[in-house]
């Protein structure tokens, strides 16, 4: 726990340094930006996904109802997302548990099934509802300005200890719920649902508490992302690749179950992103997420271990 | 009445043509155990080749769509054998992401080939309708309608009369016995996988005659070919041809009452709440 809190003060203070030393204007505390944003949306993901190996294909619907909820609390009655955030973390919460209570009954490729058609779901009822939403157009956040009330900036530099607190409460909720009693039963429930059951855990219960935090998590970062990025609409929010499995993979990459997972996963996937799309984005719109798909295969293929924290956390139990 | 009649002949013919896009996926999955995200990619897939053979061979899409069975064949053929066949017996996440990441490198690729426009096919009988009463009847969907039937009709007897169908329903039921009885299972599921995509890209190939391609023409079908196939139940040509039709007159009724852009919400919802009520699987008696 206490390697764990290391690791974590350790990128967020690297983060930091980044921010307060470059340029805030410039490129690089950009990226360093969309790696704490990519970094905490793995982590939330990893709530579910490596802790109770519940593979979900549906984040977009919270990351979405996060961003939405704020943007439209701003622009009809001028509430700062500092508020907003909370509303919307309460609202996916309690989306996520009412979602949860039929799916998360499901295994394997149904859970998969039914989250993917969850967010699918959010998606259309975002774009047909444009009195609530402003439809296919999207809506913008409205620029009052530099201002810390508001939670918008001209530059990327005062972005960095917002994204850095982020970063560091959902890094710190995973590790807290990865040590604490929850992590232990949410991993008893992954390993043998049966098992689990028969020693008394209640485990629809025990993996409704996970994916409701997950959810409430989720939408904060969705909030985050549209204070950065200033734009919405269905297609950005509610996206299946750029949003669900980019999560899944982000974490995926680093290693599914623990902590650093989704950090070095980010670092590696938005580095990867920023190089793709600094080459060649204006001749071949499909060329990163190609890339994506064919290294989603590869590791599927040739570093299986990678997709499940089991096997790997057993091994190490075991030597 | 009337619209409610002429919704439920409209739903009936489109979903005809639903059901062989979603009997492949049913094959797929209940010969190999699979479930194969990126089957709705087969058939846009197989909607871009009939697009191809109507643009540079005059072929209507409807023939055309023969084109698209072999295309769809071939690449799912081969992502079997180079890369499902390497996850058979594998982990549900590791199925789950290497079926993922295939969609999004069919998708993607289309994409970079083909660029993001909207394509379609122009045939002497598009705008056509019969008349019958008070009702009409569109012409490109009866005829879509009737080109299902009679695939269907055809998968049917390759299924139970041929060395091949049996060979495919025995694997289905225990591959390791049918091994015994000399089948050779691999290539029963790349076959089996390369009739699944197949079927579903000359679906895609059918449904061009009426609608447009574009990359992501295969993601608005995800959902709903999964729909069918749990509506149906699993492996049979007839339950997936039920569930289709099913799901057609579901999407045609829900535009009487529902504005046209939530056409696909009622299915979404009516999924999830299948799964729920049926959380064992896509059939309830097969565990497979």
């Amino acid at each position: 726990m206490i390697r764990s809190l290391l690791v974590i003060s350790i990128f967020a203070a690297a983060a930091l340094v980044a921010g307060a030393v470059l340029d805030p204007r410039g490129y690089i505390v950009r990226v360093v930006c969309l790696m704490l944003l990519a970094a905490s949306l793995g982590q939330c993901w990893n709530i579910v996904g490596g802790l109770a190996n519940q593979i979900s294909l549906g984040h977009a619907a919270f990351f979405g109802i996060g961003a939405y909820t704020t943007t439209i609390l701003q622009i009809r009655y001028g509430i700062s997302p500092w508020i907003g955030l909370f509303l919307g973390a309460a609202i996916a919460g309690l989306v996520g548990f009412l979602i949860s209570i039929p799916t998360m009954r499901l295994k394997g490729s149904y859970f998969a099934l039914a989250t993917l058609a969850f967010g699918e779901a959010c998606r259309i009822f975002a774009t047909a509802a444009a009195g609530l939403t402003g439809g296919p157009q999207g809506i913008s956040v409205p620029f009052v300005g530099n201002s810390w009330a508001m939670m918008q900036f001209r530059g990327a530099g005062p972005y960095v200890p917002i994204l850095v607190g982020l970063f560091i409460l959902i890094s710190v909720i995973f590790v807290v719920l990865s040590n604490g009693k929850l992590g232990y039963l949410l991993r008893a429930t992954r390993e043998s649902e049966d098992a689990a059951e028969v020693a008394g855990v209640n485990t629809l219960g025990v993996k409704l508490a996970g994916s409701t935090i997950s959810a409430a998590l989720t939408a904060v970062v969705g909030t985050m992302f549209v204070q950065f990025n200033f734009f919405i609409d269905p297609d950005i929010v509610f996206n299946p690749t750029s949003v669900s499995i980019r999560a899944a993979l982000i974490t995926i990459v680093g290693g599914v179950g623990i902590l650093t997972g989704p950090i070095f996963g980010a670092i590696a996937i938005v580095t990867m992103e920023e190089v793709l799309s600094a080459y060649l984005s204006n001749q071949a719109a499909g060329v990163a997420p190609l890339i994506f798909g064919g290294l989603l295969i590869a590791i599927v293929l040739w570093k299986p271990a990678g997709l499940s924290a089991i096997s790997f956390s057993r091994k190490r139990a075991l030597s | 009445m009337t619209a409610f009649l002429q919704a439920l002949i409209d739903g009936t013919l489109v979903g005809g043509v639903y059901g062989i896009i979603a009997v492949g996926l049913s094959l797929v999955f209940g010969v190999l155990g699979i479930v194969n995200f990126a089957q709705a990619e087969f058939m846009m897939l197989g909607m871009y080749a009939a697009w191809f053979a109507w643009r540079y061979l005059g072929l209507d899409p409807l023939i055309g769509a023969a084109i698209s069975f072999a295309v769809g064949f071939g690449i799912g053929a081969l992502a079997q054998r180079f890369l499902i066949q390497r996850v058979m017996n594998a982990p549900h996440v590791s199925q789950i992401f290497l079926t993922v990441g295939l969609l999004i490198v069919l998708e993607n690729a289309a994409l970079l080939l083909f660029g993001a426009d909207f394509r379609t096919v122009q045939t002497p009988y598009q705008t056509q309708s019969l008349q019958m009463g008070p009702f009409f009847i569109s012409v490109p969907y009866l005829a879509a309608f009737c080109n299902a039937l009679v695939v269907s009709v055809a998968l049917w007897l390759v299924m139970a009369r041929t060395w091949i169908g049996r060979a495919i329903r025995a694997t289905a039921q225990n591959a390791m016995a049918a091994e015994i009885f000399g089948v050779d299972a691999k290539r029963v599921y790349m076959i089996a996988f390369g009739l699944g995509t197949g079927l579903t890209a000359f679906g895609g190939g059918i449904i061009l005659s009426y609608s447009s391609v574009s990359p992501t023409s295969g993601a608005q079908y995800v959902v709903l070919m999964f729909t069918v196939v749990v509506l149906g139940g699993l492996g049979s040509v007839l339950g997936a041809l039920i569930g289709g039709i099913a799901v057609g007159i579901i999407q045609s009724l829900s535009t009487l009452v529902m504005p046209i852009q939530v056409q696909n919400l009622a299915l979404f919802v009516i999924f999830i709440a299948l799964l729920t009520f049926r959380p064992q699987g896509l059939l309830g008696g097969a565990s497979r």
